[in-house]
């Protein structure tokens, strides 16, 4: 029973890092992202004055978790200096949920009564105004908008009352919007863009080194009293064989061909962690090969692999209509095609209609027009949503598959 | 102490089922009982009697492989998760096997079926009234926990429920540790959003699926994790400003073994079955390979299969001989069967049984002959029925053919043309079939429709010289008047059944416009009953 403890122990550390974004993107050089926003950051504390940022980068580059970091040890080094509020433009995106939020934030950041009931214009007021009581204690506001480009949706009332509220000598505030599109600023409105200094951050995906590092600095066990010493050297010593085997470099690099965020990583690794085995403890390659094929998924392949022989049957007959050139097809066209082409076993209207239908429902195919109320199934227009190439590997995928119908695809393609 | 067990037996037996969302099992429980204790952390599980890992793997045929993934990635107690993305087609046992694993870890989880929770606030509405342990009734008027309607709301009082939950799961583990006999229940929640696919159709889906998805970001606690349950793939899912995506993991369909598996379970013959299913199931899984279709379709067959049976399959194990005349007996029934699979009778169970005596009775070409001739099976009057007709027609036949289609002479021209069929004629003929089919009915104002109604009834009653002279004028007198009489509420009464729809109105005519889609066969058999004759009136015959 202790033997499990430690182990299932091991696999919970290994979890807990991989959801835990402040352990990912600790990096203290002094060319880092993290070192960069700490002294913008803190240089518009110390000197008393305004400034905006953008962090651009693709979705899972830890943006938000090296604000965080900054943030954390700026509360440390600053703790009566410093007031966060934090926006998202999944939530606040409209100004009236904006300015109410921001409202309530300064409220639990200063022990003040929020009301619930106040209006858009009491709680936009609120704003200028606690802005320029700051200022005058000389305590920094930073606004962290993640989802950047979602505010610079609309009026950017919000965004144009802050910026302006910030042309007084008297705040002190930083705006940090967060945002996956490199662009962002080109959205806003020249009022607000004038506004707007034009300082940006880039948060790139790693390289293949510095991802074998990160992996290296997730995977290894602390040598603590926490582990049994022996375990926690023999747990490193495979981890490190395991990174360093090119079986497993191959892999790795297929998978971050597709997508090299660190946040893909991590779904890769928590993967791996998870199919680790409690028996031995340790993790093995074959925990990452398995992983990597049941995260990269197919899912029209596999759908093609689920479908009945009458399904395929109608998903060959639109291709050779598709080949034909015949640019819009119905369900009444696919069934003269399918009388036309299957001579034997076959089936009544009402039964292909419903087999149709669940090729709808799996989005292998689908309509064409967006009115649907006034035509029936039967005439409104439909289009593949499959390629010739995918359609023949799920034909050969498929077990049940006939090879006649296999024959008339390939006579086709 | 054993008095709470008591009480709480009927809301965990309820909250067991797989189908029932937690909304209607609180609705359910409520009805049950007059006075219920309040609820506690407990309700948070799925309840049920303990059951073990082998159990759930032996009760899911072909879905081992599946349940350990969900359980290797649902991980040790307390131990955090990345989303979940469980897909997989309909009836793969997705939502049984994910709450049968939540019974079996002994974890708390706040369930919500996309499908129960419809909009946006009802599903925010739901999640917060389970994890505030509240329960609607009439003390409270029926009112939610919290009202919220916007996104922001829902994540501060998520957020604040949820610490108050962890916080009290902490609490309960450290007393739970002291006694040490309960099953641990860790301290983590899991939130499940079933029938995921369905948000894609909501009004706002295009703000609130980016904020599902990212609610494990926007949340950011550890102990919260999230499980989306949906019958499409990610890829289904389009957005355009992307999302990290969670964890898949797919159940794909039952093979064919699978079924033959599945669909034993429960059956008294377990031979006479197998042996049924040797020369059935095949050709059923050609057409679908959902249990329930499958399920539904066989059970009438394999009544019919046992037939020749004394005790209609009840104990007899089948012997090679037996095996052969069952088989006999069946083949000629399995192909229109199949050709039955997907249809839902809309006969009482009263009148199946006495087409089932009637069938025993005819032959194939008599059962074949009576579905032809088979009456409505609806009511309308003779009016609405001739409206119904001279809707089709319009929609069917093009506009130019009116004149000589509907004169006094009642479609004699149409005769004319049969006996010269010109190449021309044959072009068009085939050309109008193919613009038919693709482009299917088409629209026709309402001035036409009322000229080809008033035609047909003329035709119908063959009115007197008198009558036609008076017909002339403005108002509606002698004969006709029965028929004619409130043809604009007929007409609405046919488009709120839904065999007439009214489309847009043209810009420049400032007209409705007016389309029929029901099927060439339903028309031949309102013709029919009023003894008139269709085809001569149709342009392709």
């Amino acid at each position: 029973m202790e033997q499990e403890n430690y182990k299932i122990k091991a696999v919970n550390l290994l979890r807990s890092r991989i959801c835990d974004p402040k352990f990912i993107f600790i990096n203290e050089s002094p060319e880092s992202n993290h070192s960069k926003l700490k002294f913008m950051i803190s240089s518009s504390v110390t000197e008393a004055c305004n400034n905006s940022i953008l962090l651009l980068g693709p979705r899972g580059s830890g943006k938000n978790a090296v604000l965080e970091l900054v943030i954390q040890d700026l509360l440390q080094e600053y703790p009566d200096s410093i007031s966060v509020m934090r926006l998202n433009g999944l939530l606040h995106s409209d100004d009236i949920s904006a300015f109410k939020e921001i409202a309530r934030q300064l409220c639990m950041e200063h022990q003040l009564l929020f009301s619930k009931a106040a209006s858009f214009d009491d709680n936009s007021q609120f704003m200028v105004a606690m802005l320029k009581e700051c200022g005058l204690a000389h305590k920094t506001i930073i606004f962290v908008l993640d989802e950047f480009d979602l505010f610079a949706q609309g009026k950017q009332r919000l965004l144009y009352s802050l910026l302006d509220a910030m042309q007084s000598i008297t705040s002190q505030a930083v705006v940090l919007g967060i945002s996956c599109r490199l662009d962002a600023d080109q959205l806003l409105e020249k009022r607000v863009r004038s506004r707007f200094s034009h300082r940006k951050l880039l948060f790139l995906p790693p390289s293949i080194e510095d991802s074998q590092k990160l992996l290296m600095h997730m995977l290894t066990l602390p040598i603590d009293p926490s582990f049994p010493q022996d375990y926690a050297v023999e747990f490193n010593r495979k981890v490190q064989n395991i990174i360093e085997d090119r079986g497993f470099l191959e892999t790795l690099n297929k998978y971050l061909n597709v997508d090299s965020s660190v946040k893909h990583l991590l779904r890769f690794l928590f993967c791996a962690v998870s199919r680790m085995e409690l028996q031995t403890g340790f993790l093995s390659r074959e925990n990452f090969e398995i992983a990597f094929s049941s995260i990269q998924r197919q899912p029209k392949l596999e759908c093609l692999r689920n479908c009945s022989i009458l399904e395929l049957q109608i998903l060959v007959c639109m291709k050779r209509l598709e080949v034909k050139e015949q640019n819009l097809c119905n369900f009444n066209s696919v069934m003269k095609e399918y009388k036309s082409t299957l001579t034997s076993e076959r089936y009544a209207r009402h039964v292909c209609l419903r087999a149709f239908e669940h090729l709808i429902h799996r989005e292998l195919i689908c309509f064409t027009d967006n009115r649907g109320q006034s035509l029936s199934v039967e005439f409104r227009p439909v289009k593949l949503l499959i390629s010739s190439a995918e359609l023949h590997q799920g034909l050969r995928a498929n077990n049940s598959c006939p090879p006649k119908l296999l024959n008339l695809m390939d006579r086709e393609g | 102490m054993g008095e709470d067990k008591t009480t709480q037996l009927p809301r965990r037996m309820t909250r067991s089922s797989a189908s029932s969302s937690a909304s209607t099992s609180n609705n359910v429980a409520a009805a049950k009982v007059t006075c219920l204790e309040p609820l506690t952390i407990n309700d948070l599980l799925v309840g049920g009697d303990p059951i073990s890992l082998n159990d759930i793997i032996s009760s899911f045929p072909g879905r081992s492989s599946q349940i350990l993934e969900v359980v290797r990635h649902l991980g040790p107690l307390n131990s955090p998760i990345l989303p979940l993305f469980v897909y997989g087609s309909s009836s793969t046992g997705k939502t049984s096997i994910i709450l049968q694993l939540f019974r079996h870890l002994n974890r708390p989880i706040v369930y919500s079926s996309c499908r129960t929770c419809y909009n946006q606030n009802i599903l925010f509405e739901s999640i917060l009234n389970q994890l505030l342990l509240h329960r609607k009734n009439a003390a409270n008027g029926y009112s939610n926990a919290k009202r919220c309607e916007r996104p922001s709301d829902f994540v501060n009082f998520l957020r604040e429920a949820l610490t108050n939950v962890i916080n009290n799961l902490k609490k309960s583990e450290k007393l739970i540790s002291n006694e040490m006999t309960q099953g641990k229940i860790g301290n983590m929640i899991y939130l499940v959003f079933d029938n995921f696919q369905l948000v894609r159709e909501w009004d706002k889906s295009s703000t609130i699926l980016p904020l599902l998805f990212n609610l494990y970001d926007l949340l950011n606690m550890p102990e919260v994790g999230l499980i989306f349950i949906s019958s499409t793939s990610p890829d289904t899912f389009y957005s355009n400003m992307g999302y990290v995506e969670p964890i898949p993991i797919y159940f794909p369909d039952y093979t064919e073994e699978d079924i033959r598996q599945i669909l034993l379970r429960n059956q008294v013959n377990q031979k006479l079955y197998s042996s049924f299913l040797d020369v059935s199931l095949k050709s059923f899984c050609g057409i679908t390979k959902q249990i329930d279709h499958l399920s539904a379709a066989l059970k009438p067959l394999y009544e019919k299969y046992c037939e020749p049976l004394s005790d209609k399959g009840k104990g007899v194990a089948p012997n090679q001989e037996m095996k052969r005349r069952l088989l006999a007996h069946i083949n000629p029934h399995i192909a229109s069967s199949l050709n039955e699979i997907f249809k839902v009778s809309s006969l009482s169970s009263t009148e199946v049984e006495i087409r089932k005596e009637e069938k025993r009775k005819g032959n194939n070409r008599r059962l074949e002959q009576s579905e032809e001739l088979g009456s409505l099976d609806f009511h309308v009057s003779t009016s609405a029925k001739y409206l119904l007709i001279s809707a089709f027609l319009a929609s069917r036949n093009p506009a130019t053919l009116d004149a000589s289609l509907f004169d006094s002479k009642g479609g004699s021209d149409n005769r004319k043309r049969k006996r010269k069929p010109s190449e021309k004629a044959q072009e068009r003929k085939e050309t109008l079939e193919q613009e038919l089919l693709m482009k299917g009915p088409g629209t026709f104002p309402l001035e036409r429709l009322l000229a080809i109604f008033q035609c047909l009834v003329s035709v119908a009653e063959e009115p007197s010289d008198e009558q036609e002279q008076n017909n002339d004028g403005l108002g509606v007198e002698g004969g006709n008047g029965g028929l004619m009489s409130d043809v604009l509420l007929q007409l609405s009464s046919l488009c709120n059944a839904n065999f007439i729809f009214k489309g847009r109105s043209c810009p420049i005519e400032g007209s409705m416009r007016y389309r029929t889609t029901i099927s060439e066969d339903l028309a031949l058999k309102v013709a029919r009953s009023l003894k008139f004759p269709l085809s001569k009136y149709l342009y392709r015959s």
